[in-house]
């Protein structure tokens, strides 16, 4: 990554697959009829979804590449601020959301100030810096929201039904 | 093409409204996903594209994509995508499925589907296991796996290897991934659809609800394998495979099945043959 | 009026050429201005059984075998036991035989027939490069009259490729075999026919259902071999790259009706042809295409059952599953031609019903048919080409599957933007999501089969011919033999009334009681042994309380004599 709008291509694409994974986990907890971890996924996806509008507000007058899908320059396999799918259990409780969303969140304001702290371009290190800040607000604000939900007792995910057969 | 061009297809535009009834962590979301983002990488029109699938949790995937489907009968998905594309050669046939459907009920076509070498991308969603029945062993379980009650003292068959399976059969591209790696699942797809004859993609989607121990696949995957066109090489690697060796393992130049096409004639003068 | 004709049956083994000499003697029939039907029975192996060509020339149109053979021509006796019951003879009938193969064999002379030996391999091996079967070709037309040139004709063509003196050869064998026939005497000639005013051709009933399926519309097809099915494949497969369309061989049956459906799906009216075994196999998507309203053909030339039973003779045993075959409730329609001729007619009309309404059709054959040669007028074309209701482009809130007074939805073929939808074995919403809810599957249900009978099938139904209190109800193949034998009852001043049915399913009450309008009392005709016929029509229809039946199973076929003693002795109240 060495440009602006590079930068931003990888901003837009962070936070693009962040709401649609958050959509995704709400519609698969949704499915499974765990009603509080859904509302919580949605209002993740939303306020990604904020994030992307304001991301893509600062591409005017900005030459935005396109880049491939495996050719984004991300530290792991995904883009940083997507919860991972394999986090999620159909029985998780809000706890376990915000654990997940909170770990996206960090993994993006690590992603941004790496880039604020080491690179080259000027321009981009500013822009990465308020992008960092921003994530760090939000990791602030799920750090805190956590501490109203009770840790999960052990046997959390006990379900006295067999699993069920479909096809 | 600017990313940011409003009438750009996104990749949720080849999604559907329907939510996957999947258990949460499922790998098979991330395939999903992943050939979301090939079909808008590549752009195709989602009237121009059309995804097959049999029986299964895997197959339930035409529905929630925006492009025609067809969710057939187990285990002949290859079949109705053949007959598709050979009706219907300018349409882009995807054909998706688990390792039941693909290897057990549905083994012949897949063998003669790699075989004929039919331009279609056949993306296989493997989590050694019936997950629609509750958890059966499939062909491609361990032999001594001890999870399903049908088997209880495992199956001690040994199990299928789709890849070397293809790679004799004829297939021209064969490539694996995994749906915790979706970037490299996604790339996959691109060049499977890209590429013009039967292409295998063999999917490591882990089963959380029967197989819960697959959670450990991503410790174990490892991106090994560069195209090549060498049958004896691939043929090679796969000796040395582990089964989590991950990339494109082999992409032939074979030309695709098609069938030739005739000198015009009007029904009139094919009739003619019949008078006396 | 009964028909003027000469049957005659030619037998042989190891390679000594009937099936050819048989063809020849058709052809040449046909050159000469006449009609005639030639049927097949051969042995189990693959070069060299014992095989029979059995023909029926006449100068009208035939397309059903006589009660016995006028003439047996046989080059050999071998394995006659096999067959000897396909091969009835009269007192009047006429043995031709070479005394080296040895003595007529018993089971042949049971009806006292004429014998006449000719040393017909030491005629052929007298010449050079003589073949028996060109002997007792030029034999054969010599005893019933027909012209040598007409022979001649057909040779040269055959034997273009061989060169002139292949065909000098062939000539000279000939002229023995004419020779040879000057001291045979009492076998009535063919009179001339009169002049032809219509287009004739030869054809067999499995070329006749590929041309209709082709003149339908089909353009995709999809192939699995099985006997007595296969010509149909293979008449396709050079023909339809002439009309843009495409045939490939599949891996099984399986994956035959599978590939079909896929196709149709794509907009391209599809076939595969198949046999009771076959057919078993494809019944699972075949409730596949129901319930995903995939129209399709698949034509199924009956053979002797169950299992790999008799591949190479004719039954009407597959009536059961083509209506029962499919699990659920899967309205479907099935069709039956009753002759080589309406072959071309009922797979074409069949294409429109696939088409017209969404769903696949069994059409069933068999082997007399299929694999019999005849020379019939040139079918008239009635015109039905299959065409589906098509989904317009980018329809808001298409859906596939929604629910219309007809119960046929327009259909979006691939490729047309907006029109988008999965189709689903599962069951279905109207948008085509798949359900569990009870008012989808009942409104689906009714869908599925009010598209089925609510359609005008116009007078297509069923052939109704005469006027009558008694009637006979039949259908396939047994319809010609059957119509011969009214024929024949009629010179005899007894009215039966032939009602044959084209369309076996979905049964349409109304047209049945307006063709036994009338009607006091029925015989039911099939040739299967546990009448499955018979136990349908009780099942759909309100049938005569006078019904009796007259069926039973092949391999050998239903001749007119049996139709007509069975009317007799009903009438007599045996």
């Amino acid at each position: 990554m060495k440009t602006v709008g590079e930068f931003l291509a990888h901003a837009i694409a962070l936070e693009e697959e962040s709401a649609v994974r958050f959509d995704e986990l709400a519609d698969a907890l949704e499915v499974h009829h765990n009603n509080d971890v859904t509302e919580l996924f949605r209002k993740m996806a939303h306020y990604s979804r904020l994030h992307l509008a304001e991301a893509k507000e600062m591409t005017l007058g900005v030459d935005v590449p396109h880049i491939k899908p495996w050719d984004f320059e991300w530290p792991d396999e995904e883009a940083p601020e997507t919860p991972e799918m394999e986090g999620t259990h159909y029985m998780m409780t809000p706890y376990h959301a915000l654990a997940l969303a909170l770990e996206s969140e960090r993994r993006g304001q690590s992603f941004y100030q790496g880039l604020a702290d080491n690179h080259e371009n000027d321009k981009l290190r500013e822009m990465a810096k308020e992008f960092a800040e921003e994530e760090g607000e939000h990791v602030k604000l799920l750090s805190e929201m956590i501490t109203r939900y009770p840790p999960p007792k052990e046997g959390w995910d006990e379900d006295m039904d067999p699993p069920n057969v479909a096809d | 093409m600017d990313m940011l061009t409003a009438e750009k297809l996104t990749a949720q535009d080849y999604r559907s409204d329907l939510k996957p009834v999947w258990c949460p962590g499922c790998g098979d979301y991330a395939v999903i996903a992943a050939i979301a983002k090939a079909l808008a990488e590549l752009q195709l029109p989602r009237e121009d594209v059309a995804f097959v699938s049999g029986i299964g949790c895997s197959s339930r995937i035409p529905a929630y994509s925006a492009v025609y489907g067809f969710h057939g009968v187990h285990g002949r998905a290859l079949p109705i995508a053949t007959g598709l594309k050979m009706a219907r050669p300018d349409m882009t046939v995807l054909v998706a499925g688990g390792d039941g459907d693909g290897f057990s009920i549905g083994g012949n076509h897949f063998m003669h589907a790699c075989r004929r070498n039919a331009d279609l991308t056949y993306i296989v969603m493997d989590n050694s296991v019936y997950g629609m029945t509750k958890g059966q062993a499939s062909p491609t379980t361990e032999p001594d796996w001890e999870g399903s009650k049908l088997t209880p003292d495992g199956t001690h068959i040994t199990p299928f290897q789709p890849l070397e399976i293809a790679l004799s059969a004829g297939a021209s591209f064969i490539s694996r991934a995994f749906s915790g790696k979706p970037a490299e699942l996604t790339r996959q797809i691109c060049e499977g659809v890209n590429h013009k004859g039967f292409s295998l993609i063999h999917v490591l989607s882990p089963c959380v609800t029967f197989r819960p121990e697959q959670r450990a696949y991503k410790d174990k995957v490892h991106e090994e394998w560069r195209p090549t066109a060498d049958r004896t090489e691939a043929f090679q690697k796969l000796m040395a495979d582990d089964g989590f060796a991950t990339g494109i393992l082999y992409q032939g130049t074979k030309p695709p099945f098609r069938p030739e096409m005739g000198v015009p004639a009007t029904i009139a003068e094919i009739e003619a043959q019949f008078a006396v | 009026m009964a028909i003027s004709s000469v049957s005659i049956a030619l037998t042989g083994s190891g390679g000594a050429g009937v099936m050819t000499a048989g063809q020849v003697l058709l052809d040449a029939a046909a050159k000469a201005g006449l009609y005639g039907l030639m049927a097949k029975s051969l042995g189990p192996q693959i070069r060299g059984g014992e095989s029979a060509a059995l023909l029926r020339i006449s100068n009208e149109p035939v397309q059903s075998s006589d009660d016995t053979y006028d003439l047996l021509m046989a080059v050999d006796w071998g394995n006659i036991e096999r067959f000897a019951a396909e091969l009835p003879l009269s007192k009047d009938s006429v043995i031709i035989c070479d005394p080296a193969q040895g003595p007529v064999p018993e089971l042949m002379l049971t009806a006292n027939p004429r014998v006449v030996n000719v040393p017909l391999k030491e005629l052929a091996a007298s010449l050079e490069g003589g073949r028996v079967n060109m002997v007792g070709l030029g034999l054969i037309a010599e005893l019933i009259g027909l012209p040598e040139s007409s022979i001649v004709d057909i040779l040269a063509a055959a034997l273009k490729k061989k060169g002139p003196e292949a065909l000098e050869a062939s000539k000279a064998g000939l002229r023995a075999g004419q020779k040879a026939a000057q001291s045979i005497t009492g076998i009535v000639k063919l009179s001339p026919p009169g002049p032809s005013t219509t287009e004739r051709w030869s054809i067999n009933g499995n070329e006749a259902t590929g041309l209709g399926a082709l003149k339908g519309g089909v353009r995709f097809v999809a192939a699995y071999p099985i006997t007595p099915a296969t010509e149909i494949l293979e008449w396709l497969a050079p023909q339809l790259p002439k009309v843009g369309g495409c045939l490939i061989q599949a891996e099984d049956e399986l994956a035959s009706i599978n590939q079909i459906i896929g196709g149709s799906f794509g907009g391209v009216p599809a076939l595969t042809a198949t046999s009771g075994p076959g057919l078993a196999l494809m019944s699972e998507a075949l409730g596949l295409a129901v319930a995903s309203e995939t129209p399709l053909l698949v034509c199924n030339v009956m053979r002797g059952g169950p299992s790999t039973g008799i591949p190479t003779k004719s039954e009407q045993v597959d009536l059961n599953i083509a209506l029962y075959g499919m699990h659920g409730d899967a309205p479907h329609i099935v069709t039956a031609p009753n002759s080589i001729s309406d072959c071309v007619f009922t797979a074409q009309w069949s294409v429109y019903l696939a088409e017209a309404m969404q769903a696949p059709v069994i059409l069933l054959s068999d082997q007399a048919m299929g694999q019999s040669k005849a020379i019939i007028d040139k079918p008239a074309d009635l015109g039905f080409i299959g065409e589906r209701l098509a989904a317009e482009a980018n329809v808001e809130n298409y859906q596939r599957y929604a629910v219309t007074a007809s119960g046929i939805s327009p259909m979006a073929v691939p490729g047309t933007p907006g029109g988008m939808y999965t189709a689903d074995g599962l069951e279905h919403s109207p948008r085509g999501t798949p359900s569990t809810q009870a008012s989808h599957h009942q409104e689906q249900l009714d869908k599925r089969l009010r598209k089925l009978t609510d359609f005008d099938y116009g007078d297509h139904w069923g052939d109704i011919e005469g006027d009558s209190e008694t009637a006979i109800i039949t259908w396939g193949s047994i319809t010609d033999p059957t119509r011969e034998a009214i024929d024949r009852l009629a010179d005899e001043g007894v009215s039966v009334k032939l009602i044959s049915i084209r369309l076996l399913a979905p049964a349409l009450p109304d047209k049945f009681s307006a063709a036994l309008k009338g009607v006091k009392r029925a015989m039911v005709v099939e040739q299967n042994h546990s009448r499955q016929f018979h136990t349908y029509l009780r099942g759909v229809y309100d049938l005569p309380a006078d019904t009796i039946t007259y069926h039973r199973p092949g391999p050998v076929a239903i001749r007119p004599s049996e139709i007509v003693e069975a009317v007799k002795a009903w009438n007599k109240g045996a």
